[in-house]
């Protein structure tokens, strides 16, 4: 019997180092991923960046630094493949819908400050309806004002209440700004 | 089981008592925080609203902290309005 309970007692503490480890091991990629468009610059100064890189590092960027001597064009080409993937998983895709969706699910936001706020929202694009047809008195600086002060309004309300949607929302500020002050993507959206 | 309930029944009709008005507060405070944030997004001093008369449904009376008073409420055309009141 206190064998078995010894032999429980050693696997459950061994499973709780193995639960230890996977947070080490898991940063190692996302640590490693920076490194990789520091070698085109590694091929420029090789003596510098070798010296500059940590312990761990120096071996991966050894490699480079003797690679210019032999062949120069080489090392640019090889970080390239590794770094076209990064932007695709650093900027998800906007979901308007879901984030309109949100807003209106909060319990951040007063039902009558949600009310007011869709007043802003709707004169702020009455203003670019306006910009798009062409009238000069909205000028791009003064949506960008009015904008922005939009966003405030909205961010003061959520950041203390509702924190993860404040978040998603200023990461997506200026791309609904893209949108909006892009003619044809404005267009798209008001007829979606 | 049914002795234990009428045993019972007057101390959770007690507490029921007791969270219904505090459920009610809540919605208050939340209501004037709402009236507070909808002065503000339209320009108007208040500082806070500290009392609250619900008129109908989205429609209200709102008495400020610096002393100004103010009907807020949604026009016909889905519009918030904040007129001062005297």
């Amino acid at each position: 019997m206190i064998r078995y309970s010894a032999v429980i007692m050693l696997m459950v503490s061994s499973a709780g180092c193995m639960h230890d480890m996977e947070p080490e091991t898991q940063p190692l990629p996302i640590v490693a991923a920076p490194a990789a468009p520091k070698r085109p610059q590694v091929s420029k100064a090789p003596a510098t960046a070798a010296k500059a890189a940590p312990p761990a590092k120096r071996q991966a960027a050894a490699q480079p630094a003797k690679a210019p001597a032999t062949k120069p064009q080489a090392t640019p080409q090889k970080p390239q493949p590794a770094t076209p993937p990064k932007p695709a998983a650093a900027a998800p895709t906007l979901d308007l819908d879901a984030l309109e969706a949100r807003l209106k699910q909060t319990k951040a936001i007063g039902l009558m400050t949600k009310l007011s706020l869709k007043n802003k929202v709707d004169d702020l694009l009455d203003e670019f309806r306006r910009h798009h047809a062409g009238k000069p008195m909205p000028t791009v600086a003064q949506l960008r004002r009015s904008y922005d002060l939009l966003m405030m309004k909205v961010l003061s309300l959520l950041q203390d209440r509702d924190q993860q949607l404040a978040s998603d929302i200023l990461s997506s500020r200026e791309r609904i700004w893209g949108l909006l002050v892009d003619p044809k993507s404005f267009a798209a959206l008001q007829a979606g | 089981m049914t002795k234990r309930l009428i045993v019972r029944a007057p101390a959770l009709l007690a507490l029921a008592c007791l969270a219904t008005p505090a459920a009610a507060q809540q919605d208050t405070e939340a209501l004037k925080k709402d009236l507070t944030a909808v002065i503000a997004l339209q320009g108007q001093p208040c500082g806070e609203v500290v009392s609250v008369q619900v008129l109908k449904q989205n429609d209200y009376n709102a008495d400020c902290k610096d002393g100004n008073k103010y009907h807020v409420y949604e026009n016909a055309k889905g519009r918030v309005i904040v007129e001062k009141r005297s």
